[in-house]
């Protein structure tokens, strides 16, 4: 069963890499202007750019080639694995993705971390009592926090805790300090969709005829939460983790750009500016890998909460 | 001092409005109690005084004794105290009420552990006797998606075991299994008693009651008609309505005479149908003709149901073929399903239902009101939304909107096995008269062999599935709903 799974997102990973590799090399071919004059410019900067830097760049690069030659040439390199080099830089392009990563990483999983303190804690407040005030209070919270995009809200928080109450620098990289705004703009957005979802969940088990049965069984109020309530209020937040993930890549770029915090985001925004395709390639390959990998996480950690889903699908088969 | 239940005046209100009135009953050792009743006679709302979950906003009077103590006295949190401890609850249709994602093991040694404070081993050590006292020694690793409907209800009675208390309260206990497991689920009742247990049921399933003997009671619109001596009552009641509600059991219908032929609707010649590794059923010739009725039955899990689909054109059969008779508009072959609220949009009002049906298929409003009138159905029920019908209703309505397309072929698939038997009988008495009037043929499906035997023209026994390969699992599969 479980090799089963692995196999189909590994497929599912080879499918994205070819579709990532195809879609960026179209994009960055469909934007405007010549291609070899940013890249001078982003290398040398736009005063010392010049007709025969750029020239010599295009020639470098093998701008010149024909497209599908070019495109054949892009692929072959992808399937040695190998990313190839910063059209800016000159570093390869994996060394500079290792170190945004990781950084990105961390922020991702405070965000995550926050994220699950506080969406299914509220979630779990409003579930038990569905129409109560804590369930409208959360309500109207997490309508307000999502109609917010992650730039509004990211300048409100550096508004209230850089600027009003200087708690927390307002932009940079260095500390934890640094991470925790971004991590936590990212993190209000997603405990706003987790919450609804552990409350709807919760309520769900609530009203279910096991959990009654659990109470007229003679368990109290924790042991009948414990025993029968979290695990089955769980299966669909955690299902949704692997949707949630989708925020969260997104919400990296968008953060990591507002509060200058040098992650994967940050350098796909500037890759794609200066035209740098291989990073913008290598950035967007890893972020599709990421994203299979924690999805396959999640349906694996489903399967343990869940033995029912193991045996529908021997069913389907 | 031997243990004994009383209710004595038992009177249930909400908002100034009588629900249940003047209930008096008692419950002995070896002399259990049997409450019957059709759905809505407030027999559930009897039971849930007793073990203290009435909802919240009923006003309840009256006393409910055990142990010298009156139960109705005690606070919410004293009531509570006493739940695993002096009542346990057999709930009704246990594969709901266990948890989905625990395995059965740990749902009866919970009791021990949490309830008894017992120690681990200790634990470990009553679980595995009790699993074995009712069979299911091998599956306390299962979980209840992978036991059958009969396999849960001996797992929610190894948690009353566990719980070990003096009064066992049994909601519906046959509802949803076959009538191979009522005999067995009253059997295991009976032994309940037997060792001294006080077993207070609620059913609408006479042949349950008959089977547990002791004493009997008849509910209705929340008075109790008669009481009495299981075997007395239910040979001979006195209550007109006890009367009806015992001839309104199938094996006492009358036998429906067979009819003559009319047209051949479809034919399906060798059909065979597998599901995995499990043979439901091949080579099967099949003639449905007009204004004859054909019953398939057996067990639950022999594929009557897939049958029934394959016939009606819903499932591909693995095998053979199905001929519709030329000139027939595929709209006239149609099917009335087994749970009548799933048949209907949950939120919308009825009479949306009927008039998007009405529209679509240019219906006159009046057809609709004299069916509705043959089917002896209120038209201010239209009003209403799907919850706030009776089942037996509702499942009238359900039969109304699939005559108004003017169907051939009717396949009703346990269309009343849910309801209770006076609903069963009125729905079948009505599907069955208008199959005449209309010249409709019917195919039925039903696990209940009485039923079939009284209605049907030709009948066809599924067995058992069999199953090809030594390695697969062989469980039963015994749940009426399929």
């Amino acid at each position: 069963m479980m090799s089963r799974l692995v196999t189909a997102r590994l497929l599912q990973a080879l499918v994205a890499a070819l579709l990532i590799a195809t879609l960026c090399f179209a994009m960055m071919q469909t934007l405007p202007g010549d291609a070899a004059m940013r890249i001078a410019a982003s290398r040398y900067g736009p005063d010392a750019m010049s007709q025969q830097l750029a020239e010599a760049v295009r020639l470098e690069l093998g701008l010149e080639r024909p497209l599908l030659t070019q495109y054949a040439a892009s692929l072959m390199q992808l399937a040695r694995l190998d990313l190839g080099y910063s059209l800016v830089s000159g570093a390869p392009v994996i060394e500079e993705l290792k170190v945004q990563l990781g950084h990105s990483l961390w922020l991702a999983l405070l965000a995550l971390a926050l994220s699950l303190l506080f969406g299914p804690t509220l979630g779990l407040l409003a579930g038990i009592r569905p129409g109560g005030w804590v369930d409208r209070l959360s309500l109207g919270l997490s309508i307000l926090l999502r109609a917010l995009p992650p730039f509004v809200l990211g300048l409100l928080l550096i508004m209230v805790f850089s600027l009003w109450l200087g708690w927390l620098p307002p932009a940079g990289f260095g500390s934890w300090r640094h991470l925790l705004l971004p991590a936590l703009t990212l993190a209000l957005g997603l405990a706003a969709l987790s919450s609804r979802v552990t409350r709807d969940a919760m309520a769900e088990v609530a009203a279910a005829p096991y959990f009654a049965y659990g109470r007229q069984k003679g368990l109290d109020g924790l042991a009948l939460a414990g025993r029968h309530g979290a695990r089955n209020a769980a299966i669909p937040v955690v299902a949704y983790l692997g949707l949630q993930s989708v925020y969260l890549i997104e919400g990296v770029v968008v953060v990591e750009s507002l509060f200058a915090f040098p992650g994967i985001g940050h350098a796909l925004v500037h890759a794609i500016i200066a035209r740098d395709v291989p990073m913008v390639q290598g950035t967007v390959l890893i972020m599709g890998l990421l994203f299979i990998f924690i999805n396959l996480l999640v349906d694996t950690l489903c399967r343990r909460l869940d033995p029912r889903l193991n045996a529908w699908q021997e069913v389907r088969r | 001092m031997t243990p004994v239940l009383c209710i004595e005046n038992l009177q249930i209100a909400s908002a100034g409005q009588v629900l249940v009135d003047n209930i008096n009953l008692r419950v002995e050792a070896g002399r259990p109690l049997t409450l019957l009743g059709a759905s809505g006679s407030g027999k559930s709302l009897v039971m849930q005084a007793v073990m203290g979950t009435l909802p919240a906003g009923l006003d309840v009077r009256g006393h409910i004794g055990l142990d010298g103590q009156n139960l109705l006295a005690l606070s919410p949190q004293q009531r509570r105290a006493l739940w695993g401890r002096k009542l346990a609850l057999l709930p009704q249709e246990p594969w709901l009420a266990l948890d989905p994602t625990m395995p059965v093991q740990g749902q009866v040694s919970e009791v021990h552990r949490l309830i008894h404070r017992r120690s681990k081993h200790e634990a470990q050590r009553l679980t595995q006797q009790q699993l074995d006292e009712v069979g299911l020694q091998q599956a306390g690793q299962q979980y209840p998606f992978q036991l059958s409907g009969g396999m849960c209800q001996r797992a929610a009675i190894a948690i009353t075991h566990a719980a070990d208390c003096p009064v066992l309260l049994a909601d519906e206990p046959t509802k949803g299994l076959d009538s191979a497991l009522r005999d067995s689920v009253a059997a295991r009742l009976r032994h309940e008693v037997n060792t001294g247990r006080l077993l207070f049921t609620i059913s609408h399933d006479l042949d349950l009651a008959r089977r547990l003997g002791g004493h009997v009671g008849v509910m209705r619109n929340g008075r109790l008609l008669e009481q009495g001596d299981a075997a007395q009552l239910l040979q001979a009641p006195q209550h007109p309505y006890s009367r009806r509600l015992l001839a309104a059991q199938p094996s006492r219908w009358p036998q429906r005479q067979s009819r003559e032929k009319g047209d051949l609707v479809l034919q399906a010649r060798g059909l065979g149908k597998q599901y995995g590794s499990r043979t439901l059923f091949e080579k099967l010739d099949i003639r449905l003709h007009r204004g004859q009725i054909t019953a398939i039955s057996g067990p639950s899990g022999c594929g009557k149901t897939t049958l029934g689909n394959v016939l009606l054109g819903l499932t591909p059969p693995d095998q053979g073929q199905v001929q519709r008779s030329a000139g027939i508009a595929p709209i006239r072959f149609q099917k009335l399903y087994q749970e009548p609220p799933a048949a209907f949009a949950p939120r919308q009002r009825l009479g949306r239902a009927f008039a998007d049906l009405a529209r679509l298929h240019r219906i006159p409003d009046r057809a609709i009101a004299a069916l509705l009138q043959r089917l002896q159905l209120d038209e201010a029920l239209l009003a209403r939304r799907p919850g706030e019908v009776s089942g037996g209703e509702l499942q009238r309505l359900a039969l109304a909107r699939v005559l108004l397309l003017q169907p051939v072929l009717l396949f009703a698939d346990e269309a009343s096995s849910r309801l209770d038997p006076l609903s069963q009988q009125q729905v079948m008495q009505l599907l069955l008269e208008l199959a005449d009037e209309r010249g409709l043929a019917v195919l039925l499906v039903t696990h209940d062999a009485a039923l079939a035997a009284r209605t049907a023209d030709q009948t066809l026994v599924l067995g058992a599935p069999r199953v090809r390969c030594g390695d697969c699992s062989t469980r039963e599969t015994d749940r009426a709903s399929a």
